[in-house]
């Protein structure tokens, strides 16, 4: 039960809130970037909270692993290393035991200890907190008791059962199941620890977190201004920074920002607007900055509607979606259209484990139509309205199931991007969603079980798959695990429940001032310790 | 005339909560969940709804919620939204930015559109009434959306004479383009009112009779014609300042001006009601204090109306 | 991108100050009443003989006349214009390519023939201006009529009504009620732009029945006998409604505007739908690169909203004896 970041983080983008680009930028004259004082600014869209548990919004994630220090962290190939704990370990996959290293400290000079860590997830699963990412901690024992099916009655806990303080350092997790991905879950910024000050008043914290990470805050969160970082002293973990210190910008739009990012006023912007890339990569040469992606588009299918339960219906409509003419008409050639159910930054990737069926064959797609029965009634394509490209790229998907399957009835459904997650939840569809998934972990449990696993969206039940995922999980060995995630796989390909598109395009810039900028595809997003100015 | 004052503002007070309740009705009684809106693509538990629903009195009744909005108003509170932000706070960077754009437009609309239409109107029926009534109908024609990306690609990145898009050279630079984009359809009606007035009144009596009297053509026009055309011009002034305030959304995104109406769009978007409503009740305490002060006005260019 | 016509004067420009501000209507106001004063001594078989004489040796009229007359066979019968269905026959590996000898307009984003689109999407664009136009003008005309001929308690009520409405931005306000039902075809983005654009017409409607129902031709009726219905169906009803006539002229072109404008902030009609409107929404992201995909629907647009206006303004030179 997890997230699906990619559309989080376009409803964050056109809320993002902000008068910032006219206070931040008339206002501030005098705060140019990289003013030779060691220290860089970053544009991007205001955060929604700053207290770690309480968001899901990627713009958040950009300040908070910089404040904080994971148990875990992400190498540049998406494997877990320590950060924060001195070694994870667990024999049956569903006892983990958890040893911090010691001698850290908070900003505040309080000592991160195994209860800085229990004590944030507790307040991060109570159910009464309404925190963002609450269900991030469903994995873990005595979650449930916290968090009652009931909505009006009391939970039975305000702690999870499931962790125990065993020692100053060192904590023992139990989990519902065994979770060999449990390592990459600890990666997720909800599962930072938090210091007592904190957890005394949440509000204080939102506008002044305490980390225990690289970077601390220097002064409070300027809503829809900006947010200032310095480089913290009392540091001894692993990511010192090559920098003093990092700005990070709110803007309200991401035009502004890069046109920002042209004039020199900001240093670094992870994401420049599609229609702007073809100017971008023209005039900031080696200084564009692409990337992969983790965010992968699909078309999924309303299962308990009867009339979508033939696979071969489902695979032909797959087969009639022309990706390489989409991404060239719509997305300037800059996607990959995808040939597997999980995109190739993530380990365990196959090239062209989709095969045919991801493949533009109008012929072949016919004879399957037509063996599967056709299609009676009205074909209705729903989508939210967060992005303008979803209703062109739909556009053309429902041009070729005119003129290559003969479905004449199509209207559009373009749902409020507010109202269109809840709608998909209530199974009020009546026809295909489009939905995207973004990496909350690089691990292809990530997106098979959440997208296809028990309690999915399509309503598809398939024991062979739910056995096969439940096996990988408790796979001690990664390599062994993966295979059998692979199993998985295959058997959601051909079943086809759910449709694979494309994975985006990363699409970023920086100036000349600064130097050594990574972006990773993961939470963990632009590597500022890394970054030098000039 | 502080009897008239008096009476109006009472009869403004039905219409501004009519206005309100309307707008509070179409954005919270309409199909939505703007706590799911919150939460974007993410399963949220179902305690975790409720009790945010709790903490926006999302589960009073409808004239409920409206009833302690508008008490929030009256002690200047708009309310705060979904993620805890106060309206206010919001909108404030916002409402400069509008008001310089409107206020930009406004003035273009004003002073080129009544010179456009006195010149016009002193020559009805030549060239220059022809060319003024051609080339208004024209802009009036074309869309404002289509008007705003064709100058900002020949004035900004053309010819480079105006910044393309953002605030960055504040007010005037960063204003005018955008500013006479969104004042060119009040422009094309002011002078079109102007000329229609203009030549109406020049057949006038009063007229005559002071052409009679030897009046220079300069003051009989200036002085005596052109001041009580200019009421009807006045009117629709009046009108469309708060025109230019709430209509800005399409002007704003094209030249990327961080206000009012973007706020308002992208708010409705995501159900943000208490943004939504905060904006349009300012937009519209605005409208009808500006034609407030339009009937006063009257008494200054007409001196045969009274106020009792 | 406003639908609210000038001429309408504000909220405050009502009659009730006595002599006071209230009375300062608009220029088209007074024209208008001058209109229909007159109307009502000349009688009015000959002020509509009179204006149809004008209008004859007027080009500006057989000129806006003739692109309506295209543009409305093109609504009717886009099978005259092109072979081509809508969305048919596309192809995304050739979009948004410019105009040739086999695309004259060129292609669109998802590789279908531009000149095929631009010609359907006269249709919804004319059929929603026209429908919302005949709608508010029908309820000006009933409500007009009885709020201005009994005035009183529902006068004021309606007065205050269209206070209410004329207040609320309409961009905005659309916006709230699309967004929140997204599945809109044609006949429910009419009702919304009825919703929000009726205030117009009435408040010149109602003027004008208060400038009339007082003078001597309709006292002489009410003093033979004739019943209120009947005083108002003909005595007052013909006079007071050649000016409604114009502004409901000028009124399509506006509200095409606004439907379009709707269309572009993308919260207007969608596919299967094809409006002008649509296409210049697709355009505005690459017509730095693609200029034809904005030039096509912006010309078509704008020469249709120009008609309308220019018919209004014969229409109106026409019927103002005043200016003749």
């Amino acid at each position: 039960m997890t997230s699906q970041r990619g559309v989080r983080r376009k409803v964050a983008g056109v809320v993002a809130v902000a008068l910032a680009a006219s206070l931040g930028l008339s206002g501030c004259g005098g705060d140019e970037a990289g003013a030779g004082d060691g220290t860089f600014t970053v544009g991007h869209s205001e955060p929604d909270h700053l207290v770690p548990a309480n968001t899901t919004s990627s713009y958040s994630f950009d300040v908070i692993t910089e404040l904080f220090d994971n148990l875990m962290t992400l190498t540049e190939d998406g494997k877990a290393v320590p950060l924060a704990a001195e070694s994870v370990a667990s024999e049956d996959q569903k006892v983990w035991t958890i040893k911090v290293r010691p001698g850290q400290k908070f900003h505040n000079g309080e000592p991160v200890t195994a209860q800085s860590f229990a004590d944030a997830w507790n307040s991060a699963a109570y159910g009464p907190n309404a925190m963002g990412a609450n269900s991030y901690f469903s994995y873990i024992k005595g979650y449930a008791e916290m968090n009652p099916e009931d909505e009006d009655a009391k939970p039975k806990a305000d702690t999870l059962s499931g962790v125990e303080v065993t020692g100053p350092d060192t904590l023992k997790v139990t989990l519902n199941d065994p979770f060999s991905q449990f390592p990459l879950l600890l990666t997720y910024p909800a599962y930072a620890p938090m210091p007592k000050a904190g957890l005394k008043d949440l509000k204080a914290f939102d506008a002044h977190p305490i980390g225990n990470g690289p970077y601390m805050m220097d002064g409070d969160w300027e809503r829809n201004k900006q947010i200032k970082l310095v480089a913290f002293p009392g540091y001894t973990g692993p990511r010192k920074p090559k920098n003093k210190g990092v700005t990070w910008k709110s803007y309200s739009s991401a035009d502004t920002a890069y046109t920002d990012l042209r004039a020199g006023r900001i240093d670094v912007l992870q994401t420049i607007p599609a229609a702007k890339v073809p100017e971008a990569k023209r005039l900031l040469g080696d200084r564009f900055l692409a990337r992969k992606m983790s965010t992968t588009d699909y078309l999924g299918f309303p299962l308990f509607d009867k009339r979508f339960d033939n696979p071969d219906l489902r695979k032909a409509i797959s087969m009639v979606i022309d990706r390489q003419g989409i991404n060239k008409a719509v997305y300037n050639g800059d996607y990959f259209p995808a040939d597997s159910l999980i995109p190739s930054i993530i380990p365990g990737h196959r090239d062209n484990a989709c095969g045919e069926l991801c493949t533009y064959d109008p012929a072949k797609a016919k004879q399957l139509f037509d063996k599967a029965g056709g299609f009676k009634g009205t074909m209705e394509l729903y989508f939210s309205n967060a992005q303008p490209t979803y209703a062109q790229w739909m556009r053309i998907v429902a041009n070729s199931l005119r003129d290559n399957l003969g479905i004449t009835d199509i209207q559009f459904r373009q749902v409020p991007a507010s109202d269109y997650f809840s709608m998909l939840r209530e199974h009020e569809e009546k026809g295909p969603y489009r939905q995207n998934w973004e990496a909350d972990y690089p691990s292809p449990q990530n997106y098979l079980e959440n997208m296809w696993g028990l309690d999915n969206r399509m309503g598809w039940e398939n024991k062979q798959f739910n056995d096969l995922i439940a096996k990988a999980n408790k796979a001690a060995d990664q390599q062994q695990a993966i295979a059998l995630y692979n199993q998985a796989e295959d058997i959601a390909v051909q079943e086809m429940p759910m449709i694979p598109l494309w994975t985006w395009a990363g699409q970023g810039g920086r100036s000349d001032k600064v130097d050594n900028v990574t972006i990773t595809p993961f939470s963990t997003g632009l590597v500022a310790t890394d970054v030098t100015v000039k | 005339m502080w009897r008239y004052v008096l009476r109006r503002l009472l009869q403004a007070v039905p219409v501004f909560i009519g206005t309100t309740l309307l707008i509070y009705v179409m954005v919270f009684a309409l199909p939505g969940d703007p706590i799911q809106a919150l939460a974007g693509d993410k399963p949220v538990p179902d305690n975790v709804l409720q009790t945010l629903r709790d903490r926006y009195n999302l589960n009073d009744p409808l004239l409920v919620q409206y009833a302690k909005y508008m008490w929030g108003l009256a002690q200047g509170d708009l309310g705060e939204n979904y993620t805890g932000q106060s309206v206010s706070e919001m909108l404030s960077g916002r409402w400069s930015v509008t008001a310089q754009l409107a206020v930009t437009a406004w003035i273009f609309e004003l002073a080129i559109g009544i010179a456009l239409g006195t010149w016009a109107g002193l020559r009805r029926g030549r060239l220059a009434d022809t060319l003024v009534l051609g080339g208004t109908t024209l802009v009036i024609a074309v869309p404002v959306f289509v008007l705003g990306y064709t100058a900002q690609l020949l004035f900004g990145l053309h010819w480079r004479i105006f910044p393309t898009a953002g605030t960055d050279e504040g007010w005037p630079m960063s204003y005018l383009l955008p500013g006479i984009v969104l004042g060119s359809l009040g422009l094309s009606y002011v002078a079109r009112l102007t000329r229609t007035s203009l030549s109406e009144n020049l057949r006038a009596d009063y007229v005559r009779t002071a052409n009679a009297k030897g009046l220079s053509r300069a003051r009989v026009v200036g002085r005596h014609a052109l001041r009580n055309s200019l009421i009807p011009v006045v009117t629709y002034l009046g009108v469309d300042f708060g025109n230019l305030m709430g209509g800005a959304v399409v002007t704003e995104g094209i030249f990327n001006l961080p206000g009012i109406g973007q706020q308002v769009f992208q708010s409705i978007q995501l159900k943000e009601g208490p943004v939504v409503v905060g904006a349009v009740t300012v937009l519209v305490l605005i409208f009808l204090l500006v034609n407030l002060v339009v009937d006063l006005l009257y008494g200054v260019l007409d001196p045969r109306i009274r106020y009792e | 991108m406003t639908i609210k016509e000038p001429d309408a004067g504000p909220p405050g420009a009502e009659p009730e100050p006595g002599p006071g501000p209230g009375d300062a209507t608009g220029a088209a106001g007074t024209s208008a009443a001058a209109v229909a004063a007159a109307g009502g001594e000349i009688g009015r078989a000959s002020l509509w003989h009179d204006a149809w004489r004008d209008l004859r040796r007027r080009w500006v009229f057989w000129g806006s006349a003739a692109i309506l007359a295209v543009v409305a066979v093109m609504a009717a019968l886009p099978r005259l214009f092109t072979a081509k269905d809508v969305n048919q026959g596309c192809d995304p590996n050739a979009a948004k390519l410019g105009p040739s000898g086999d695309h004259w307009f060129g292609t669109d984003l998802a590789g279908c023939d531009y000149y095929a689109h631009v010609v359907h999407g006269a249709r919804p664009t004319l059929l929603i201006g026209v429908a919302v136009t005949l709608f508010a003008l029908a309820i000006a005309l009933v409500f007009g009529l009885l709020a201005g001929y009994y005035g009183g308690l529902l006068d004021a009520l309606i007065a205050r009504l269209t206070d209410v409405f004329f207040g609320l931005p309409f961009v905005l306000g659309a916006t709230v009620i699309l967004v929140a039902f997204p599945s809109h075809g044609v006949w429910a983005m009419t009702l919304v732009l009825v919703l929000l654009g009726w205030t117009t017409m009435i408040r010149i409607m109602r003027g004008q029945v208060i400038a009339v129902r007082d003078a001597d031709y309709v006292q002489a009726a009410r003093l033979l006998g004739a019943s209120d219905g009947r005083i108002m169906a003909r005595h007052i009803l013909p006079n007071a409604i050649a000016p409604v006539i114009v502004v409901a002229t000028l009124n399509v072109g506006n509200v095409i505007v606004g439907e379009a404008t709707l269309d572009f902030l993308g919260v207007g009609l969608q596919y299967p739908e094809v409006s002008w409107g649509l296409q210049l929404n697709q355009a505005k992201d690459s017509f730095i690169d693609h200029p034809h995909l904005l030039v096509f629907p912006a010309v078509f647009l704008s020469a249709t909203v120009l008609s309308f206006l220019m018919l209004g303004d014969a229409a109106r030179d026409a019927l103002d004896p005043k200016l003749r």
